[in-house]
């Protein structure tokens, strides 16, 4: 530490830094506050323990598929084996973890899982160059039918303790979203962390550069399946059993999140907070709609038009200045 | 040895062995020849017709599929298109026209419209194509649940009948549309201006919007006709089904991407041909109707067929490298 000033100059940048890269996603802040904001009028439940916890829990799988896409976006590619990835997680976690392997054998097999087929996807996508959206596409037939062996039809068990904890009264939802942005900020500093940006705006100019390219978009998809897989585990143990198709949702809504949170499509575009806000956003919007009554049906048409329109909006105002 | 590669006539046959679309009308080959010595009845007359009239629908979306992926986009609405087609058909079938003409017709203006509407969305207000056609498709779902419930329509229209389940002269009637629509698209493809400019969009939008082509419109134009062929596919797959029901169009949207993709067609634009979609359709088919003889339960089907289509893209599929 003899040289004190530019680690000095880099804390002093940091918050400026940060704030600079708020001015995008100001606006969908505002709009998601005021969407709690009424949300918390309309319900008042949402301030009391219990509330607040249901309500985080709502929210825990969508945040963590919506930064497994943007961690995926940031670097220029896609996965539409979101929800197949889910669906995966769950299975696993409910066959494993009644069994002779245990809770602590059935996170590690869940783990390993996703954290493998995610880097196999990347190796796919950037080693043998094959377009990621193909790829992934693909890959959902692969995943879902491997969820569809592990368990035909939904059962399976998750330890009741597990389920009490994660989705029972408590705030663990919450604070484990806490501790995956701190881990995230933490990768962020990282080598790898700081080539992701580089790797997804400018490929070639970062390859040239010596930023490690391939390694850096192989790490984001391993990353990325690693969330997936996490989200999995959380909805087998919200519902206490598994079953083989229940993350298919998850793969519009994820890219839907991420869109809205202003994450670009072309790479290197966007920050994972603005993901996670986004995340929320949808979470209110489907929460909302279902205490208004609306059957699933007409959430379907609803989120459609919302969503359209929270992308169109901003670009068309952009066009006309 | 060497001497004929030198010749004019030579030279191009080189080019075509070795351009994308011939090597998937090769693998479709081989596949079938194999196929036909391991598996009894697999090479019949019969059951290869059977196979080329699936792979007509399949042909179909993927035409529009293709227009839109050499200009640059992806339409991920056509499943979607594929269901509203066939379940509104039923709807709309009046007694006042013997032939049921008109009917069609209105469909078709109908998904039409919904493919204009995409590029609308992709063109002017600028959404990103994936999200534009994905929100559609999510929006369509919802509607078509509220206006055709859960239950199955069954068609009464002739002309559909006719269109599922006529052979003139021994060729299914399907396949006969197929061939026509092929024909044009091949054509508007690679020998009008509007190809041209397809392929100038999809290379480099920028470029393309300097040197004068009508980006807004010529979106417009691929959207809409992505509309009209996954339209025509379903009112095809109705026919030969005879009847429509929510969720049939699905298989479609899968299959029309990789038809494309297999075909040797970029999925980042500009480089590609409806050529190469054919076999690719045929083989999509293929693979399918092998699969389904092997005789697997539904988890380990779907993972044969995920992994032979990311094996046969290693084949046909890949990008160029960066650097």
């Amino acid at each position: 530490m003899s040289v004190v000033d530019p680690s000095r100059q880099a804390g002093a940048l940091y918050w400026p830094v940060q704030l600079r890269r708020n001015v995008g996603v100001r606006g969908l802040f505002a709009v998601v506050m005021a969407f709690l904001v009424a949300y918390g009028f309309l319900f008042p439940g949402l301030l009391t323990a219990s509330g607040f916890a249901k309500f985080t829990q709502s929210w825990f799988p969508l945040a963590l598929v919506a930064m497994a896409q943007a961690i995926l976006m940031l670097t220029g590619g896609i996965s539409l084996a979101i929800g197949a990835m889910v669906s995966l997680g769950a299975v696993i976690a409910a066959t494993t973890m009644t069994g002779p392997l245990g809770v602590a054998g059935g996170a590690a097999a869940v783990t390993l899982t996703g954290v493998g087929i995610g880097a196999a996807t990347g190796f796919i996508v950037v080693k043998l160059r094959l377009p990621a959206i193909v790829v992934t596409l693909a890959g959902s037939f692969i995943i879902g039918g491997a969820a569809l062996l592990i368990l035909p039809r939904p059962g399976g068990a998750i330890p009741e303790w597990l389920s009490d904890l994660l989705a029972g009264n408590t705030p663990a939802a919450f604070v484990l979203l806490v501790l995956i942005v701190l881990l995230w900020k933490l990768y962020l500093a990282t080598p790898l962390g700081l080539s992701l940006y580089a790797a997804g705006e400018n490929p070639v100019g970062a390859y040239r550069s010596g930023v490690p390219v391939d390694g850096a978009r192989i790490a984001a998809y391993a990353i990325s399946g690693l969330l997936c897989t996490g989200a999995g585990l959380f909805v087998a143990a919200q519902t206490g059993s598994g079953d083989p198709v229940i993350g298919t949702a998850f793969t519009l809504n994820s890219i839907a999140a991420a869109v809205l949170g202003g994450i670009g499509f072309l790479g290197g575009q966007g920050t994972m907070r603005g993901a996670l806000a986004g995340s929320l956003l949808l979470s209110l919007m489907i929460s909302v709609m279902f205490f208004l009554g609306f059957t699933p049906v007409a959430q379907y048409v609803a989120q459609g038009l919302i969503i359209i329109g929270a992308v169109a909006i901003p670009q068309f105002r952009k066009v006309q200045q | 040895m060497t001497a004929w590669k030198e010749t004019v006539g030579g030279r191009r046959a080189l080019t075509i062995l070795r351009s994308r679309p011939f090597l998937t009308v090769a693998i479709v080959a081989g596949v079938w020849i194999a196929a036909s010595f391991t598996s009894r009845g697999f090479g019949s007359y019969g059951h290869l017709r059977y196979l080329v009239e699936l792979a007509a629908v399949i042909g179909l979306v993927a035409a529009g599929q293709t227009f839109v992926v050499i200009a640059g986009g992806i339409d991920l609405s056509v499943a979607a298109i594929v269901t509203v087609s066939a379940v509104s058909l039923p709807l709309l079938s009046w007694q006042a026209d013997p032939t049921g003409l008109t009917a069609v017709l209105a469909v078709l203006a109908l998904t039409t419209t919904i493919g204009l509407v995409n590029g609308l969305g992709v063109a002017l207000l600028r959404v990103h194509p994936m999200i534009m056609t994905l929100a559609m498709a999510t929006f369509l779902q919802g509607l078509l649940i509220i206006i055709a419930g859960g239950s199955a329509v069954t068609a009464e229209n002739p002309l559909v009948r006719w269109l599922g389940n006529a052979r003139p002269a021994g060729i299914p009637a399907g396949v006969l549309l197929w061939v026509a629509v092929s024909v044009i698209v091949l054509a508007a493809m690679h020998a009008t201006s509007f190809g041209a400019r397809l392929f100038a969009m999809g290379a480099n939008p920028l470029a393309a919007t300097l040197s004068g082509v009508p980006v807004a419109s010529t979106t417009l134009a691929v959207y809409g006709i992505s509309g009209f062929t996954s339209g025509l596919a379903g009112v095809l797959v109705l026919g030969m089904n005879g009847q429509g029901y929510v969720g049939i169009g699905d298989p479609y949207l899968l299959a029309s991407i990789a038809a494309v993709v297999l075909g040797g067609t970029s999925i980042l634009g500009g480089l590609g041909t409806y050529a190469g979609t054919i076999p690719g359709a045929i083989l999509l088919v293929t693979i399918t109707a092998l699969i389904t003889v092997v005789n697997a339960s539904p988890g380990w089907r779907s993972i044969l067929f995920g992994s032979l289509i990311l094996g046969l893209l290693l084949l046909s599929g890949r990008e160029q490298a960066r650097r």
